[in-house]
């Protein structure tokens, strides 16, 4: 140990800084033989295990495999939610090794649409001779950029309005959801009389927990909309009239907003909510009074919501191909049937609702049935929100701003400028490109 | 590990028998009391400060423990159970079968172990080269690595992504703990340390013939235990709660950490059980519990270190 000379030291060091070169030098060098690693007959499926789905994914592959021999697929844990499934396959994007099926949230998928990391699905599609007609419109429709589709519908939600049995029988109110927003408006009164001074009448997620995402239904329920196409149109005086009820709502104080409206409503400290169709089994399962579920307010003004399923662009034609059948087969009639009762997401294709299992299913769940009936009323939500990188966020904050009292119409305006401006410096150059 | 060894040592060596130690704190403590002379008032303001502290550190902690015995229908109630009741042991059996609970205990003492003792040797040599020994371009060097531990890693994520999947490691321990095992820190901090020690005794080290390796050993080591552990025990809780990187890299329980397994217990769309998460939570504290309540006493020395000037 003593024989440590000073050269040997120095030579070392200087081994050891070489190395550590060589070691930044580590983007860029992937071989990009547009295989972008992995075998052509394990199929690696990236997935969050939207709902806590993970066994339900499992028993489904096993079928995959069975029915298909010769193809394997890999279940990997690739994040807690859709940001960071996002962030691992931005990560991998960088580096080589890429999944042959990803989850893309309506939210994710369309920074990697844009930027041509996602397979167009249509020619792949037409040549596997697989059917679209079959998936629902509104959902299958979610993920169209320039006339192709570039993810299937997975694991789909869509806002349900839930409320509290007993405070409605309180109030002498009829055992459904409000007809419109004005008549919720006479409602509102009656419940918070009923309710008392430490109830409250309606919770709503916050700003920066989709606040954004279930206004969208107050907004087209009064003939507004976040955005036309790309032109944003939160000036327009329908739009504005949504915002202005909202903050009525919050003034009079029948409305408050929260991190997460379902732990107090399960505690029967808020008598109703719109929340995720997926929350659907947790509050049934931990609420201490009757649960009931009814469509949103109004006609058709329900946004949908949730995953799909992508196919990276940078994988080989074989992979490609295999990838597709996966996805067919994980999102056909009964295996969205097995998948949705399982996680309490919506079946993403049109005939799952006349297999017997669901038939039977939703004869026990009368809940789950509200749900499946408002599906066919979804509207595929307002460019601004989903597709403008950051545009959830920058709403939702807004509408925070409003609920605390600040102008209605100058905010929208900020909110239109705003989006325009993201809209024409990140969208508008690439698109049709 | 070969630190709790190296603990015990110390504490034959350097502390006190504990009677001494006692009656030399209440010594200390009479003479504060007589110079600062508070009187009734102060003396329960300073009580009630020291329970309000105590409630806002331990309530949270005692909720994730109360919840963890909890039933699912008691999690959500008005008013808020502060007892659970009844109590049930529900939640960390469903953590042991909802989850492969103990694959990920293994994989986080694995990589925990193998990051900290490769964070420490690293730490301890480049830092006592850094200041004890001397080269050409010694200050450069120190220079380049302060600059790493400006850069956050979550800007080099990609790059060692990159690298890290083109070797095939990814969903490998090595693949995980050898990006993860540069210590800029360590070095900073051991660096400062070991600057600080007298060098009258170096020298006379020095003079006795001792070799750079004795040196370090058997004079600049014991003189620098509590700082060593300081940093053994914040790289080790640091490396138990390491979440980015392990998440990127790993696919499947066969290599990822608790802090990623545990997060498959929350529902990410509806709503979560809570039950099995507090469960989960307590028992992944536990560890580190246990290691820093067994260090805690040499961890303090460390972090005061250098603060008063003997």
């Amino acid at each position: 140990m003593n024989e440590f000379s000073r050269r040997g030291f120095l030579g070392l060091a200087g081994a050891a800084g070489v190395a550590g070169l060589a070691a930044c030098a580590g983007t860029g060098t992937a071989p990009s033989t547009g295989s972008g690693g992995g075998s052509s007959n394990t199929i690696e499926f990236w997935s969050n295990h939207p709902g806590n789905s993970k066994p339900v994914e499992q028993q489904i592959i096993k079928a995959f495999e069975v029915a298909n021999s010769g193809l394997k697929v890999k279940l990997v844990d690739a994040g807690k939610n859709y940001e960071e499934v996002a962030q691992k396959f931005n990560a991998s994007l960088a580096g080589g090794q890429l999944p042959d099926v990803v989850v893309v949230s309506d939210v994710t998928w369309f920074n990697f649409a844009l930027n041509k990391q996602l397979s167009p699905l249509d020619e792949l599609l037409s040549t596997a001779k697989i059917d679209t007609s079959d998936y629902v419109d509104a959902l299958y429709n979610d993920y169209n950029l320039d006339e192709k589709h570039y993810a299937l519908p997975f694991s789909r939600s869509t806002p349900l309005f839930y409320y509290n049995k007993d405070l409605w029988k309180a109030a002498g109110l009829e055992d459904r959801g409000p007809k419109d927003w004005d008549e919720f408006l006479t409602w509102a009164p009656k419940l918070k009389a009923a309710a008392g001074s430490d109830k409250i009448v309606m919770e709503l997620p916050d700003g920066s927990n989709y606040l954004d995402w279930v206004f969208q239904n107050m907004v087209w329920g009064y003939g507004g909309a976040y955005s036309k196409e790309w032109t944003p149109t939160f000036s327009d005086p329908n739009t504005v009239e949504a915002g202005t009820y909202l903050q009525n709502l919050a003034k009079d104080g029948y409305l408050k907003l929260s991190k997460d409206p379902a732990p107090d409503f399960t505690a029967g400290i808020v008598g109703c909510s719109m929340m995720s169709t997926g929350s659907l089994g947790g509050v049934a399962k931990d609420a201490k009074f009757p649960v009931g579920t009814a469509f949103l307010p109004g006609d058709g003004n329900c946004p949908t919501g949730g995953a799909g399923v992508g196919v990276p662009a940078n994988i080989s034609d074989d992979r490609k191909k295999n990838a597709l059948k996966f996805i067919e087969f994980l999102t056909n009639a009964q295996n969205t049937v097995t998948f949705t009762q399982a996680t309490g997401y919506m079946p993403v294709r049109k005939s799952a609702v006349g297999l017997p299992e669901e038939k039977a299913f939703l004869e026990k769940n009368p809940n789950a049935k509200t749900a499946i009936e408002q599906l066919p009323k979804t509207r595929s939500q307002d460019n601004v929100r989903v597709l403008l990188p950051g545009g959830g966020a920058r709403i939702g904050k807004g509408l925070d701003q409003i609920v605390q009292g600040q102008d209605v119409a100058t905010v929208f305006k900020a909110l239109d400028a705003e989006s325009q401006q993201v809209f024409d410096s990140q969208i508008k150059g690439k698109l049709g490109a | 590990m070969s630190t709790s060894t190296i603990v015990g040592t110390v504490d034959e060596e350097k502390t006190p028998p504990a009677a001494d130690r006692r009656r030399r704190r209440r010594a200390a403590h009479n003479v504060e009391a007589s110079t600062h002379n508070r009187g009734p008032v102060w003396t329960a303001a300073g009580y009630v400060g020291m329970v309000l502290v105590l409630l806002v550190v331990a309530v949270p902690l005692f909720w994730i423990l109360v919840t963890s015995f909890k039933e699912r229908g008691d999690i959500y109630v008005r008013p808020a159970q502060w007892w659970p009741e009844p109590a049930t042991g529900q939640n960390y059996s469903e953590l042991t079968t909802r989850i492969p609970f103990s694959d990920y205990v293994r994989n986080s003492v694995i990589i925990t172990a193998a990051t900290s003792l490769a964070k420490i040797i690293l730490g301890v040599l480049s830092a006592y080269a850094l200041s004890l020994m001397r080269f050409p371009g010694r200050s450069i060097v120190f220079i380049v690595v302060i600059a790493a531990l400006m850069v956050p890693n979550q800007i080099t994520v990609i790059s060692n992504y990159a690298l890290v999947a083109q070797l095939g490691w990814r969903n490998t321990y090595q693949g995980i703990i050898i990006p993860l095992a540069g210590v800029a820190f360590g070095t900073f901090l051991m660096r400062n340390q070991f600057l600080n020690l007298p060098g009258e005794i170096i020298e006379a080290a020095r003079l006795d013939g001792a070799g750079p390796m004795k040196l370090l050993w058997r004079v600049v080591m014991p003189m620098s235990w509590p700082t060593l552990v300081a940093f053994a025990l914040i790289t080790v809780v640091s490396e138990w709660n390491e979440y980015l990187w392990p998440f990127l890299m790993s696919d499947d329980e066969s290599t990822a950490t608790l802090p990623v397994g545990l997060t498959f217990l929350q529902n990410n769309d509806g709503v979560t059980n809570w039950g099995p998460v507090m469960a989960g939570t307590v028992l992944a504290m536990l560890p580190i519990l246990v290691l820093f309540l067994f260090l805690q006493r040499q961890m303090i020395k460390g972090l005061t270190a250098g603060a008063v000037k003997s």
